[in-house]
């Protein structure tokens, strides 16, 4: 699947893109994930609902409200500009945070579940026997939790790749600049005899895809088999 | 018993709800390209049978029609998709008409100043971007990049431009303040009142742009005819359109 070098570059940005927001999102999904599931504040179904809501409405509504908001001449983007000198508008870190609201509801839930899911008497006796807080998180929740994490992660991720609607309302569609894969994929299929380029870069999509699928399961599985490890060894 | 009055009752439902479909098929579907929206609105009004119109870009619309849409006219933005449509066989070939003609315009916010000189397009974008249709994909971004290569502006501007996949976009984009200047269709611009021209493109700079238009089955004959009159023709000129010559 050999690629031009306008599907390359959009193969390659939609890549770093994708990673760069797994990244970003993952810490503050994991910490809003502990907030709804073990937080008892005022306004945690208002939180739920905010996070939720990217999930809800139609994706180019949502690049809509980013490029109010975050343009050159929107509140947040015209603060970020004077102070900073960030723009994020027509750039890709601007396509970085459209994937990061767009795969954060996927990431929570994930991770919200596992958290659930963890068995807080466990945790208990971690701390009857001596461990601090922190050494309780890390000895025994975040094993527990991090079947969840990676599948938030993925999520996110694949989320991230596939991104479209507000992606190209947001960043538009700048060849090289901001042209991620599904922009190129649209705009190949917005001239005659563009299929084939556009077939080609759905193939690398779909590995793209069938990658990060396993790379997970291989994860999961490692950790389950240390989980394991462990329990026998004590 | 009661179960069965039931079922008659939704048959009878279903039955008044699906019949008017098969039985009236006399209306005109006409699919067209997003630029055109406001002269084809009117332009339907005049039809004795009713039109329904739906619109989107080019490319769209071409590839539902190849894939059977139930359209009996055709308008796009750009002859290759109507080429690409006829060596298909998806329209009748002696129904392909030229209806109207457009022009690049430059568009800055309300009360911009007119530019007397492409160059000094940089200045006055600063540090924001040009708003344009996407170069490849977009009939309007490309007759932009034919019109800033031919300039000498293409390399210079290349790495400013707020390249979006549709051109009304890029409208919305410049009457939002979001860029300083952008590159639409003339009649584009007539529908903002948000915006300024500052700079017509010279028609010599890049090719010429034509909205063809074709009958896709027999009805649809009809619909190009009345496209033609000189009552339409006013309608696509008060809109921004010019019309060809030839119009009867």
């Amino acid at each position: 699947m050999i690629l031009d070098a306008a599907s390359r570059d959009a193969l390659q940005l939609s890549l770093l893109v994708a990673c760069t927001a797994t990244i970003v999102a993952l810490p503050i999904a994991l910490w809003v994930a502990w907030l709804l599931a073990r937080g008892q504040f005022r306004g945690k179904a208002l939180l739920s609902a905010l996070v939720h809501l990217p999930l809800v409405l139609p994706p180019v509504v949502t690049g809509y409200l980013l490029l109010i908001g975050f343009g050159r001449a929107g509140p947040i983007g015209k603060f970020l500009y004077e102070v900073f000198g960030i723009t994020l508008a027509f750039r890709w870190t601007g396509a970085v945070l459209a994937a990061v609201i767009m795969g954060f509801p996927l990431m929570v839930r994930a991770m919200r579940l596992a958290i659930e899911a963890v068995d807080t008497k466990l945790e208990h006796a971690a701390a009857t026997l001596g461990a601090s807080p922190t050494s309780v998180f890390a000895t025994v929740t975040l094993p527990l939790i991090t079947p969840g994490i990676l599948a938030g992660a993925v999520m996110g991720f694949a989320k991230a790749i596939g991104e479209f609607g507000a992606t190209i309302t947001f960043v538009a569609n700048i060849p090289g600049q901001t042209q991620t894969l599904p922009s190129a994929i649209y705009s190949f299929l917005q001239v005659p005899g563009g299929e084939s380029r556009a077939i080609a870069l759905v193939l690398w999509a779909c590995v793209i895809a069938i990658a990060a699928v396993v790379l997970s399961e291989w994860l999961a599985q490692r950790v389950a088999k240390r989980i394991r490890g462990i329990e026998g060894d004590t | 018993m009661k179960c069965a009055r039931h079922i008659k009752k939704l048959a009878l439902i279903c039955a008044a709800l699906f019949a008017p479909v098969g039985a009236v098929r006399a209306d005109v579907t006409v699919f067209a390209a997003a630029s055109l929206r406001g002269a084809m609105d009117e332009i339907a009004a005049l039809s004795d049978t009713p039109v329904t119109l739906s619109y989107a870009g080019s490319g769209t619309i071409a590839r539902q029609i190849a894939q059977g849409a139930p359209a009996d006219v055709v308008i796009l933005a750009h002859p290759h998709w109507m080429d690409w449509l006829a060596s298909n066989g998806a329209i009748l070939p002696d129904s392909r008409v030229v209806i109207a003609n457009n022009s690049l315009v430059v568009i800055g916010p309300k009360n911009a100043e007119r530019i007397t000189n492409p160059g000094e397009i940089q200045i006055r974008l600063g540090q924001g971007r040009l708003a344009m249709g996407q170069r490849d994909s977009v009939p309007a971004g490309i007759y932009a990049q034919q019109w800033l290569e031919n300039a000498g502006l293409w390399n210079t501007l290349n790495t400013q431009l707020a390249e979006v996949e549709n051109v009304r976009f890029a409208l919305a984009l410049v009457a939002r303040g979001e860029t300083p200047l952008g590159v639409v269709y003339n009649s584009d611009a007539q529908a903002e009142p948000k915006v300024e021209v500052v700079y017509n493109v010279p028609e010599d700079t890049h090719d010429q742009i034509r909205y063809p238009a074709a009958a896709i089955t027999t009805e649809g004959n009809n619909f190009i005819t009345l496209l033609t009159t000189v009552k339409a023709s006013h309608m696509l000129k008060s809109h921004g359109f010019t019309t060809p010559k030839a119009a009867k």
